[in-house]
């Protein structure tokens, strides 16, 4: 989940206490160990069905699990939807220029624009 | 002289003296105290009309207070003082006097009792707010604001027309619940979908919102389409059509916002979705519904307008808000990418946040009414909030691949804008009591039950797996430089070259014919110019011989005749 790391201007130590605390995202192994940690997380909550008495709207609800099955299905297939969407709806940005903002940039008297030396 | 006190009057007083005051920090209390009047002159107010007066035998009320109308008069005060904090560094006099003005109008229409003033007000809405567009100063945006403007002012000339015709069918024009049936219903209806975006009238919103200027953005994200859907929960609770609207509107914009690559309009997409939650809920039009549809406004605007300031922020430090050219950004500005988190885990249901407790009744709603399709659809919906804008979006701009830019961090004072909103949405979100107590049916439900909650844990587990999966493994769509065509398209480029068509059709046709009849014209002229011309037989001057020589031989034939 992580990009190529470019050289920093500083070293981590200058970083917001906060920022230090999630180098870690960037970390290929650590951040597998995460998704590792996740699937775990999912496989107790799946499980988890089988111990509480589920209160359901519908039947399809009954099925353990149902919630975690459903969700997984339907990001993968929502993701997969989309990109096949995009071969047909997408434009460069100057399609509808000079009449739209996106082929301009952001006008620099509204921005505050500053950049940290750490 | 009638009485005219209602909280938009506040507004609109303070946005006719704010020109006059000294830029800075004056101007800018003055913009964070405003709301806090307005709450002051309804709030202990018991419900009631007020303000009520005869204008040319129609009767207008300006202040209904009902707990309809006090719960979004409070949601948009609130809104109001936020978005006014984090304007806080905005110097321009149009987005200040616009931005009160704006929210007067909201207001207004909020407690109109009946739909001349709500008409008005909003007008005022759409006049208002388009120059938080215009503010932006280019020629992008003065077309986007143009079509805005178009749209807005349709939407109020279709509600216009509506009263008129509901107002001779009925002799008034009380705003209550109405039925579909009549033209006049229907054209009310249509004004309220078209600022409510409804499926195919929802262009507008994704074209001008991302237009406006970074804190315009936020305050236009709250008012409009909130307002809209009060309007619906007061005119049609209930109405079944509203059911498979709401539907189809949580549904489309989820694969949109999963590609579009400029951040605030993957949030107006994400916005346009959770609209349709709420129109679900005013279509259900039982009580629980009713009061989800309600809850669902007030924590959308808080987790809405949470995002859309964390991105505001992004794009006030870098210049852009372009998802392809944004990454990393958690190491210099933490702050702004804790907020983002907030407000997606808010928008995504997390238990303890606002939106766990909103969308829950709604869901519930839809339980209780076997509605099992559009049950499936919502919780579709729900997944891709969490996919789109809890996931994709902090993911592009705070982690994923470095950017390389290291801005600072957001101001101080978005970043206590921020707080208080992401202090909102975990209030709501903890006590959901408060929250339920105001809302305007009294019905008893717990959110927070074993079943929900596990259910729910287990659902965003498994997505936020299924996210990991899809990235790992490519399926998951790159932010790409680009634009998404839209329903718009049918009126930026069909009617547009329909347009040039057109016009190109009847200019040929007119050269054309024009070019036939001045030919034909140059010949008969030139035909008589040849016969009555100065050199044309008929204009010749002859000499005096012939004539003679002709009355001689007359004069030679009446002779002859005559002897004979």
């Amino acid at each position: 989940m992580t990009g190529p790391n470019p050289p920093r201007a500083g070293s981590p130590a200058r970083l917001p206490w906060l920022s230090r605390h999630l180098l870690w995202t960037e970390d290929r192994i650590k951040v597998r160990r995460l998704v590792w940690a996740l699937a775990v997380l999912c496989t107790g909550l799946a499980l988890a069905d089988f111990f509480y008495h589920k209160h359901v709207y519908f039947e399809i609800e009954d099925i353990p699990g149902f919630y975690g099955i459903y969700g997984f299905i339907m990001c993968v297939a929502m993701a997969i939807a989309a990109k096949v969407l995009r071969v047909l709806v997408k434009r460069n940005e100057d399609y509808y220029a000079p009449y739209s903002v996106e082929s301009e940039e952001h006008p620099e008297a509204d921005l505050g624009r500053e950049n940290t030396h750490a | 002289m009638p009485e005219l006190l209602t909280p938009a009057t506040l507004y609109i007083a303070a946005a006719i003296l704010l020109p006059f005051l000294p830029k800075g920090l004056l101007r800018q209390i003055v913009c964070v105290l405003v709301p806090f009047a307005g709450v002051a002159v309804f709030w202990s107010l018991p419900p009631g009309t007020y303000s009520s007066f005869n204008l040319m035998g129609l009767h207008v009320g300006l202040m209904q207070i009902d707990d309809l109308s006090r719960i979004f008069g409070l949601i948009f005060s609130i809104a109001a003082v936020l978005a006014a904090i984090y304007a806080w560094h905005v110097r321009d006099t149009i987005q200040q006097v616009a931005g009160l003005l704006y929210a007067g109008s909201a207001i207004g229409a909020v407690f109109a009792a009946d739909l001349v003033s709500l008409f008005v007000f909003w007008e005022g809405t759409a006049i208002a707010s388009v120059f938080l567009i215009w503010a932006r100063r280019t020629e992008g945006a003065y077309a986007a604001g143009m079509r805005y403007l178009i749209v807005q002012i349709s939407s109020g000339v279709v509600l216009m027309a509506g009263v008129i015709l509901l107002y001779r069918e009925t002799g008034s024009v009380a705003f209550g619940a109405m039925e579909l049936g009549s033209l006049a219903t229907w054209m009310i209806f249509i004004a309220f979908g078209v600022k409510c975006a409804f499926p195919l009238l929802h262009n507008w919103m994704h074209d001008a919102y991302p237009s406006a200027t970074v804190s315009g953005t936020v305050i236009l994200s709250v008012f409009t389409t909130k307002l809209a859907v009060y309007a619906l929960l007061r005119g049609f609770p209930g109405t079944e059509l509203l059911i498979y609207i709401g539907a189809a509107m949580a549904l489309f914009p989820v694969f949109f916002a999963l590609l579009e690559n400029d951040l605030r309009r993957v949030l107006t997409y994400s916005l346009n979705s959770q609209l349709g939650f709420m129109v679900v809920g005013a279509g259900i039009g039982t009580p629980l519904a009713i009061n989800g549809a309600v809850a669902h406004a007030i924590c959308s605007i808080l987790y809405q307008a949470l995002l859309f300031m964390s991105i505001g922020a992004v794009l006030y430090r870098t210049g852009t808000a372009r998802a392809s050219a944004l990454g990393g950004l958690y190491r210099t500005m933490p702050l702004t990418m804790f907020f983002c988190l907030l407000g997606g885990a808010s928008i995504s249901a997390f238990p303890l946040l606002s939106g766990f407790v909103s969308k829950s009744l709604i869901l519930s709603a839809s339980g209780y009414e076997e509605y099992f399709y559009v049950w499936l659809i919502l919780l579709f919906a729900s997944i891709g909030a969490f996919v789109h804008t809890g996931l994709r979006l902090p993911w592009l701009a705070f982690f994923g691949s470095d950017s390389g830019k290291r801005p600072k961090e957001a101001p101080a004072h978005m970043n206590l804008a921020m707080g208080l909103t992401a202090l909102l949405c975990a209030g709501i979100g903890g006590f959901p009591a408060v929250l339920y107590g105001l809302l305007p049916n009294d019905v008893a439900y717990e959110p927070y039950t074993l079943s929900h909650i596990v259910t729910q844990l287990q659902l965003l587990a498994f997505v936020a797996l299924g996210f990991a999966m899809c990235v790992r493994f490519g399926l998951l769509a790159k932010p790409e430089r680009g634009i998404l065509l839209d329903s718009d398209w049918i009126y930026r480029k069909f009617f547009f070259a329909l347009t040039i068509g057109l016009y190109r059709l009847v200019n040929g046709t007119w050269k054309f014919s024009s070019r036939i009849t001045l030919a034909r014209l140059d010949r008969f002229i030139a035909a008589i110019y040849r016969t009555h011309g100065p050199q044309g037989p008929l204009a010749r001057t002859w000499p005096t011989g012939s004539m003679v020589l002709w009355m001689a031989v007359l004069l030679g034939m009446t002779l002859v005749l005559a002897y004979i």
